[in-house]
């Protein structure tokens, strides 16, 4: 597993015994003691999960939550609230949050969670990865490629294909060809398969 | 007993005994006494008037007896010159008869005679000449011999021809003499062998009769004179011109007779002027009597004005010292009571009697209360009673213990000299009561407002608490992984226990403050130290202030003094100011949300400034600040600033604030507040 969970939080306290907490289940910590410094640290290749507290000195933790989310950051969050905070953590799990957890908090519950998000992140990441690749494919495609594509999906016929755009049988079936072998499959319902993911 | 019913006492029979109206009775002593006062105001003048009518008809009586008896005199004193005079003339006249008589048998030899004749002459000053006349009327002789005749001839010619026919001697009128003076001639025929042989003729000087025969004493006190028939006066014993004419009287002169009258005039007699003189100084002294008793009057009057006035300003102040409610009580320098009014008697519940002269220890000092009570005694005989006043506690006659306020000062006589010492009382039991309640009211309040704020700031005082709890949460069950994971060395799981401890305390100090500020107890003011009291009130604040992010600066001074104060109320203060300072900044930009607590010092005092970045204070909402329940939050109970400015002035601070114009960010307000510092003796 290569996620860690990130902790921000500006309770040095908090921040430390999680810290702990994590360790000793042996799950990868980072701390950051706000938001900024997250902020920061972050890029894109950031893998795990972000256990965020929602009350902080300077930017609070909805702050942090909205600008990631901006800049395209799709690490599963767990909110820390406090019991005054639950309508603030509802609104943020309807902006996308995964999660939230109420101080004082079971804290092997926590870990769990933790640990199912940083599962969620692996796997989306994996994901990722594919549709990544299928969308390098596609890119590969010219345009008249692109479109007998489109109309194979659609289900036609290589011949209803030619009269809808005016060309030969022969060139559809080579463009076809061209198609099935940029995209690395063998037949239109493979195809199909493969663009439904994206 | 109804100890807490005043009106009761009033109708006591004590009570009312000395406390009776006594301005009636006066004033019915002063009607009466006025209708005196006209007697005695009359009396004098009646007198007066009565002494001067008495003395009037006395002297009229006397002026009019003296008057009588002067006429009596005069009459008396005029009828015997007449007769005098009469005497005198007729022994002249006999004398000259005599010689007459000689002259007859000598047969008219006049010069044989003429020594005798001049012996009359020179003895009888009356005789100024005697004359011989033949029968035919001629001069013969004349002794002494003649010088001339003046007016005599025709008078004396009537007379001797009266005289040889009558046979007898004749009067004859009166004429002026050729000397002085007028004179008549007595002429005596002389009748010899040969009958008739003329006559003799006497010339009398009327001057010379009054000169010669009417003594001193008469012609001291009257006018003699002899006048004609035709009211010519032919002679007068005096000359003085009698000034104012008086009494006189007239009587006829005969012989010689022929019109004559005496009239004899009382001159102003020195009698008479001394008895005006009398008259005058009794009038004098009469008018000096009156002018006395007028001026005796005025200055009774001007008295009786002065009396009535005093009397009034008397009754007024009696009044106003019976209408006090303030007891009044004076003592001599001994310090036995002189006088006491009606409320102090009431206070006390002892009659006026039973107090004056009483010395200490005085009936109304209560028994446990004696050493306070005389050690103040002393201290006010020996002149230091504190002119702001003392509180005593006395003792009713019934035995109910009240507070008293005492005013002592001294009491000055018109001399400027002290004669004693002055003292007002006032029962403040009740006033005491009331401010009993007030103040325990008032901290019921401020209990009140501070569990309303620690009500408010509930929620962040949860999420505060949550914290350390938290951490403590994960610190153990972080080492309890650790344990079930399989062994692990005590250096792994120190460090995180020793973290757990020490939020432990974290936790407990938060609920130690909470505990502080909640908890119901005395109000303590002591030298407190502001700076820590700041530091806990930001702590409390600090997560209500992260909720609203709120960045809280606090700008101290290392060299602020401790103050005088008490602790929890000026934490009250803090946090009501921080949380409305937090409250204003709800609109301000998040990066501009900035609470400043700074501390300034002082010579006496150190104030504490508040400032956000807020929205400031909208004049309409200035007017009713701290107007009690009044606010601009929906939550709020609208005591919090009231509150925060009794808490102050209570302290002999002062709690105000300023608006800094200017939005989102650089306007806001400053609240401040000063507290005095602690003195060096109790810091």
């Amino acid at each position: 597993m290569t996620g860690q969970v990130h902790i921000v939080d500006d309770d040095e306290a908090i921040r430390d015994a999680l810290h702990w907490l994590f360790t000793s289940r042996d799950v990868p910590a980072a701390a950051y003691a706000s938001a900024e410094g997250f902020l920061e640290a972050w890029s894109e290749a950031m893998a795990g999960c972000l256990l965020l507290d929602i009350r902080m000195d300077g930017m609070s933790g909805l702050e942090l939550f909205d600008r990631l989310r901006e800049q395209g950051c799709r690490l599963p969050v767990i909110f820390l609230t406090g019991h005054g905070d639950v309508p603030a953590a509802v609104s943020a799990l309807k902006k996308g949050a995964r999660d939230f957890v109420e101080k004082p908090f079971n804290d092997n519950d926590l870990v769990d969670r933790v640990i199912e998000a940083l599962a969620y992140d692996a796997e989306q990441r994996a994901r990722d990865a594919g549709q990544a690749s299928i969308a390098a494919r596609l890119a590969t495609l010219t345009q008249r490629e692109r479109q007998v594509m489109d109309l194979v999906i659609a289900g036609k016929l290589n011949k209803v294909i030619a009269d809808d755009l005016g060309i030969s049988m022969r060139t559809v079936e080579v463009h076809r060809a061209h198609v099935f072998e940029k995209m690395g499959v063998k037949t239109a319902v493979e195809l199909a398969r493969l663009l439904a993911t994206v | 007993m109804v100890p807490d019913c005043p009106g009761d006492q009033h109708s006591t029979a004590p009570a009312g005994a000395y406390d009776q109206p006594k301005i009636p009775r006066s004033g019915a002593a002063v009607t009466v006494s006025w209708g005196h006062r006209g007697a005695v105001h009359a009396m004098p003048i009646v007198a007066m008037a009565l002494v001067v009518v008495l003395l009037g008809v006395f002297l009229w009586v006397l002026d009019r007896n003296e008057r009588e008896e002067e006429a009596h005199a005069l009459i008396k004193d005029i009828l015997w010159v007449e007769q005098n005079l009469r005497f005198q003339l007729a022994s002249d006249v006999d004398k000259l008869e005599h010689l007459a008589e000689t002259l007859g048998r000598e047969d008219g030899d006049a010069l044989s005679l003429a020594p005798v004749m001049r012996h009359i002459v020179t003895t009888n000053p009356a005789v100024e000449q005697i004359l011989w006349l033949d029968a035919n009327g001629r001069t013969v002789a004349a002794m002494p011999p003649a010088g001339g005749d003046g007016d005599g001839a025709q008078p004396r010619g009537e007379a001797f021809k009266v005289a040889r026919s009558l046979g007898r001697r004749v009067y004859g009128a009166p004429y002026r003499l050729p000397q002085r003076g007028a004179g008549f001639d007595v002429v005596i025929p002389v009748f010899g062998p040969r009958g008739f042989a003329g006559a003799l003729a006497g010339v009398f000087s009327i001057d010379a009769i009054l000169a010669n025969h009417v003594p001193w004493w008469f012609a001291q006190r009257y006018q003699l004179e002899v006048v004609n028939a035709d009211g010519t006066v032919l002679g007068a014993k005096s000359h003085l011109a009698v000034t104012e004419p008086r009494r006189s009287h007239t009587l006829a002169y005969d012989p010689p007779g022929r019109g004559l009258t005496l009239v004899a005039t009382v001159y102003q007699t020195d009698a008479n002027a001394t008895r005006n003189i009398l008259v005058a100084a009794i009038f004098a002294l009469t008018a000096s009597a009156l002018w006395s008793l007028w001026a005796v009057r005025r200055h009774i009057r001007g008295r009786v004005t002065a009396e009535r006035a005093l009397r009034e300003e008397h009754a007024f102040r009696k009044a106003m010292e019976d209408s006090l409610t303030a007891g009044m009580r004076a003592r001599d320098m001994e310090g036995r009571i002189t006088y006491v009014n009606p409320a102090f008697c009431r206070m006390v519940g002892w009659p006026a009697e039973e107090l004056i002269g009483r010395g200490p220890p005085m009936p109304y000092w209560p028994p446990e209360e004696m050493g306070r009570c005389e050690d103040v005694f002393r201290s006010v005989l020996a002149g230091r009673a504190p002119p702001e006043g003392f509180e005593l506690r006395f003792m009713r006659r019934d035995g109910e213990r009240f507070d008293a306020l005492v005013y002592e000062a001294p009491l000055i006589d018109a001399g400027g000299r002290q004669t004693g010492w002055m003292a007002s009382v006032l029962d403040i039991t009740e006033r005491k009561r009331a401010a009993d309640l007030a103040r325990q009211q008032q901290e019921k309040l401020q209990q009140t407002a501070r569990l309303i704020t620690m009500g408010e700031m509930a929620s962040t005082l949860a999420h505060e608490l949550n914290q350390p709890l938290s951490a403590i949460a994960s610190y153990s069950t972080g080492c309890l992984n650790r344990l079930h994971a399989g062994p692990c060395s005590a250096a792994e799981l120190a460090p995180p226990l020793e973290k757990l401890a020490s939020q432990a305390r974290r936790a407990g100090q938060i609920i130690r403050r909470v505990h502080d500020f909640v908890r119901k107890r005395e109000p303590n003011v002591a030298a407190v130290n502001l700076t820590a009291v700041i530091e806990d009130s930001v702590a409390l604040m600090a997560s209500d202030a992260r909720k609203h992010g709120v960045r809280i600066t606090v700008q101290g001074d290392e060299r602020a003094p401790p103050v005088l104060a008490d602790r929890i109320l000026v934490q009250q203060v803090l946090l009501n100011l921080m949380r409305n300072a937090i409250e204003a900044m709800a609109q301000t930009p998040r990066e501009a949300r900035e609470l400043g607590v700074a501390v300034e010092v002082h010579e006496d005092s150190v104030t504490t400034r508040i400032r956000d970045r807020g929205c400031g204070i909208a004049p309409e909402v200035a007017e009713r600040l701290f107007s009690p329940f009044f606010t601009t939050k929906t939550e709020g109970m609208g005591m919090g600033l009231n509150i925060c400015r009794s808490i102050v002035e209570h302290h002999k601070g002062r709690l105000w604030y300023d608006v800094h114009p200017g939005g989102n960010g650089s306007g806001g307000t400053t609240f401040q507040f000063t507290l005095p510092t602690a003195g060096k003796g109790e810091a």
